[in-house]
């Protein structure tokens, strides 16, 4: 449980990061925000597939349980 | 409001500014209490279609070393998706997908030391006897010899002795899966508030031997201005395992660690199951984060808790057993001897996730960069990395490339060892079963090993005016023992790699809507509508107003066989098809020993219209295609074997289809009739040499001439349509065929040609549906030519052998010696006849193996059909979905003939969504 106390740490410290670092940006300022290069996820659904190919091939492929995915087996 | 209808107008027009509109448009809706124009769609309303092709590289074996050739194809994913994401209303959304995936090949079962001698081959009925991986048994040698340290030993002669030396190498075992396919529905409905949103979701994965259901709940709360948002999901996953115990496997292994979840389907056969459930309870939390102008950050973490039957059931360990009061040989070295046990997993597994991602803006160059790294953390003792990242660098004209690089390394869990001691006296029962002997847990799959694997990759994508967008993708991937963080991961034996294709298409509807309401809308979308009424099952039946006209169209075909066996038109029993189905095309009657119970063809088709020019269209059409067969044995079929597997598992082809290009030219175009000609060619894209996998030592052969998924031949096809309307009143009729252009595919078959006429009338119910009756003549050739004929185990006996001439030398004491013509003519006769006997025997033992289901012989295909067609056509007139078109029509069989004998039909479904823009 250590670790989860490590990891909780750096979200605290990324949050205090966040209070120094953090810039207000008003609406009107967000155009490169809102372009799609920047989109968290650019392109959906090659994610998922690649996403599938990690799960049936590696041991972590927790996080998205419940996105189906079925077993993997082969 | 204001704002977003200033800027939806027409962002074709010029790119440049349309583009920047776009961003600017979408800053605007990041604005609290700004939302999307009711009569349009919203901006992520979306369709989309994708397809992806998985290749993974041969498993080294070790091959060279040995006399045994690794034939086996190894695994290969075929895979489509498709879905939509609609906003019901301003706030309400909803979304769906529907995915496929068909993989077959070779894939490891378990690992053991290369001087036991997995893979060892076994000789396959009626073909030359050659040590071949593709026909390979899982047994490996019983007994190994291991010094104090456990390495392995093996034997080698030198100077005249045998003596041992070290060989610490390990391989994998290889098994071959027969194409098995897997699908899955999902959707998601969700609510969004100013500043929240809610959404639940929920869906199915069906596969013959796994079933998943699964649900989730997530919600989003937007505050601090929009600048932070906080994403909080649930998600519950309960699946039930359902796998049938290999029958090859079953023959070496020990199942006895798995006999509570074992069920016993079929006594006769010793067909057996394993029953299982797993259930999995998620939960994560996200934060995003906006830095500056520029820069954004996303922080995650999310917690698994799985249990229940967490086994892979075909994986199997290698155990070896060393008896401690042995006395070592000469050498010092001590004896281990092998079973094979299903692998033992924990029943519960906990799982944390980390993970932080960065993405910056890069203003000179317009391009983003996203970096991410996640944690992963189990109670299994598996701690594992992975760092990301991608550059997504837009280069003008809608183009945008994505090169993306991935690392991830694993530590391995307590239980993996690629196989496994017990100091013990082995089992005297090779299914003898003591706990007491073996560790707790126990796996040698190689996803809980230690390793490391590289990935990079790149993205293109296009997006086009009137919101079209493609993007295809490729990815390179190896997995390494040595690449693993800090090293000490698993040996070379265990590495691979594999390469993914794909390619998507994206329909954005809002460019869509803003399309219709622009300056050069108008009646735009009614310009396809008029004559393009004809039911969903008449294909190229229309073709596009005039030069620049684009439409998609997405069509699926549910083909559906079942009940009796025919012969051309009436019912057969199974007694008398045995007797009489199995018809060789070496000219003799084999017992059929099985036949088709049901079959389902399922066809999903995309296709892309484009007229260069008024009077012509051109057309390009491809397919997926997936089928799946039920089998039943006849009287004649005892049980036991080969065959049982095939009854008991049923087969599933899946894969890409054949690609069809068509030229539609107008003959006759005024408002009341309008008559179309299609020159189109068929290109063999379709898989023809699909083999079933090898079960109960018996290779499978090839599948069913009518579960490949093309023709394998180019072929020729010609179609005339005629069209009409008056008023409510629509009709139409068509004659199209199919000409094979070549007499043989690469598999030594050609399907039947075909011709089929079909007219129908139709209704106007009101503005938006209608409805049509139509009538189908539907002939179809029969197969011609066979798959290639295995290596026939037969030497005719040479004639000189059977019948030499001194034999008939008549000496009768006298010094008169004679020949005995009649009696050597007899002994050729009686020789030729038993050679021709022999052939003949030989000939029906690959019959017996490989065609003893009518669906296996290629006279038994083609036939006569009449269908009646019931449809219902609609067209969206308005709104924000206005121009889409989607058309049903069911077949309904009223006469059928088939040639030889073959299963009835059943009827056939038929919808097809269009769009013209």
């Amino acid at each position: 449980m250590s670790l989860s106390k490590i990891v909780l740490g750096i979200c605290l410290c990324l949050n205090l990061l966040c209070v120094v670092a953090c810039v207000p940006v008003q609406p009107w300022e967000r155009g490169n925000l809102a372009k799609p290069q920047m989109a968290l996820d650019p392109y959906p659904l090659q994610s998922a597939l690649r996403a599938h190919n990690y799960g049936s091939r590696e041991a972590a492929a927790g996080g998205n349980a419940a996105q189906g995915g079925g077993c993997g087996c082969y | 409001m204001g704002v977003i209808k200033k800027f939806s107008g027409n962002p074709c027009r010029n790119d440049g500014i349309g583009l920047s509109l776009k961003a600017l448009t979408a800053a605007a809706l990041i604005l609290p209490g700004l939302f999307h124009p009711a009569a349009q769609a919203a901006e992520d309303d979306e369709v989309d279609f994708q397809y992806s092709h998985y290749q993974e590289g041969k498993r080294d074996i070790l091959e060279s070393e040995t006399t045994r050739k690794n034939n086996a194809n190894p695994i290969e994913v075929e895979s489509i998706h498709g879905g939509a994401k609609i906003s019901l209303t301003d706030r309400i959304k909803f979304a769906f997908n529907y995915t496929q995936d068909t993989w077959g090949g070779a894939t490891p079962i378990d690992s053991g030391p290369f001087v036991a001698g997995a893979n060892g081959a076994i000789k396959t009925i009626g073909i030359e006897e050659i040590d071949s991986i593709g026909a390979a048994s899982p047994l490996i040698s019983h007994r190994v010899f291991f010094d104090k340290n456990l390495t392995p030993y093996k034997q080698i002669l030198k100077d005249g002795q045998f003596i041992h030396v070290p060989d610490k190498r390990i391989v994998h075992t290889l098994a071959i899966a027969s194409p098995e396919t897997r699908k899955q529905g999902d959707f998601k409905l969700g609510y969004e508030w100013d500043n929240a949103a809610i959404d639940i979701g929920g869906g199915i994965s069906l596969e013959d031997d796994y079933e998943s259901r699964f649900g989730n709940l997530n919600g989003r709360l937007d505050f601090n201005e929009k600048q932070t948002t906080v994403n909080l999901g649930l998600s519950y996953t309960n699946s039930d395992i359902d796998a049938i115990l290999d029958h090859d496997i079953g023959s070496y292994g020990n199942e006895s660690n798995f006999n509570q979840y074992i069920q016993v389907i079929d006594e006769e056969t010793n067909t057996k199951k394993i029953i299982g459930n797993r259930q999995d309870w998620g939960a994560n939390l996200g934060l995003t984060q906006v830095l500056n102008k520029s820069a954004s950050l996303n922080a995650g973490m999310s917690y698994t808790r799985s249990t229940g039957m967490l086994e892979n059931p075909y994986k199997r360990v290698e155990y070896f057993f060393i008896d401690p009061d042995q006395t070592p040989n000469s050498e010092g070295l001590l004896q281990g001897g092998s079973n094979a046990y299903i692998e033992q997993r924990p029943h519960e597994r906990n799982q944390w996730n980390w993970n932080l991602g960065y993405s910056q803006y890069v203003q000179p160059l317009d391009a983003a960069l996203h970096v991410n790294y996640q944690f992963f953390h189990d109670d299994w003792g598996i701690n594992a990395h992975t760092f990301e990242g991608d550059w997504v660098q837009p280069l003008g004209a809608g183009w945008t490339v994505t090169p993306r690089i991935r690392y991830y390394s694993q530590e391995a869990a307590d239980f993996y060892q690629p196989y496994f001691f017990s100091f013990n006296k082995r089992p005297s029962q090779r299914d003898e079963f003591d706990p007491a002997l073996l560790q707790q847990n126990y796996s040698s799959d190689q996803r809980l090993s230690g390793f490391g694997t590289l990935s990079g990759g790149v993205t293109v994508a296009k997006q086009f005016a009137k919101g079209l967008s493609l993007e295809a993708g490729f990815e390179y991937y190896t997995h390494q023992g040595g690449l693993k963080i800090g090293g000490g991961g698993e040996q070379d034996f265990a590495d691979f790699d594999y390469w993914t294709a794909n390619a998507a298409l994206k329909i954005n509807l809002a460019a869509l809507g803003r399309g219709a309401s622009g300056s050069d809308g108008g009646n735009f979308h009614n310009h396809h509508t008029s004559h393009a009424n004809a039911p969903a099952g008449v294909m190229v039946a229309h073709t596009l107003d005039k030069a620049g006209d684009i439409m998609l169209g997405y069509r699926y075909m549910w083909n559906n066989q079942d009940g009796n066996m025919l012969h051309q038109d009436s019912a057969v029993s199974l007694a008398n098809l045995q007797n009489k189905g199995c018809f060789s095309g070496q000219g003799h009657f084999n017992t059929c020993l099985a036949a088709p119970k049901s079959m389902a063809m399922h066809m999903h088709m995309l296709d892309l219209m484009v007229a260069p020019t008024d009077w012509l269209t051109l057309m390009l059409m491809s397919q997926f295609v997936n089928m799946d067969m039920s089998l039943r044995g006849t009287p004649a079929f005892t049980g036991g074997g080969n065959l049982a597997h095939h009854i008991a598992n049923g087969h599933e082809t899946g894969g890409i289809g054949d690609t069809g290009m068509y030229g539609l030219f107008k003959l006759w175009d005024n408002p009341s009739h309008k008559v179309n000609l299609g020159l189109g060619f068929s290109a063999p894209t379709g898989d023809v040499d699909i083999q079933l996998r090898r079960a109960h030592h018996q290779d499978g052969g090839f599948v069913h001439y009518n579960m490949q998924l093309g023709s394998g031949t180019w072929d020729f096809k010609p179609s005339l349509t005629y069209t009409g309307k008056a008023d409510k009143f629509s009709w139409g009729a068509q004659v199209s065929g199919t000409k094979r252009m070549e007499s043989r595919n690469k598999s030594g078959f050609a399907l039947g040609d075909m011709f089929q006429g079909t007219a129908w009338g139709g209704y106007d119910l009101t503005n938006w549906l209608s409805a049509s009756v139509r009538g189908v003549y539907t002939w179809q050739g029969r197969t011609k030519g066979e798959y290639p004929r295995n290596k026939i185990d037969f030497v005719p006996t040479p004639e000189t052998e059977a019948c030499p001439n001194e034999s008939f030398i008549i000496d009768d004491g006298n010094g008169n010696i004679s020949f005995d013509q009649a009696g050597f003519n007899q002994c050729i006769v009686e020789i030729r006849n038993a050679n021709k006997e022999g052939l003949k025997s030989a000939i029906y033992t690959d019959d017996a193996a490989y065609r003893s289901n009518p669906a296996d012989l290629a006279s038994n295909s083609g036939g006569q059909y009449v269908d009646l067609g019931l449809g219902l056509n609609v067209n969206i007139p308005d709104g924000a979905f206005a121009g889409n078109r989607l058309a049903f029509e069911w077949l309904q069989p009223v006469y059928t003939r088939q040639t030889g004998y073959q299963l009835d039909r059943d009827g056939a479904l038929s919808f097809t969504w269009s769009y013209g823009f």
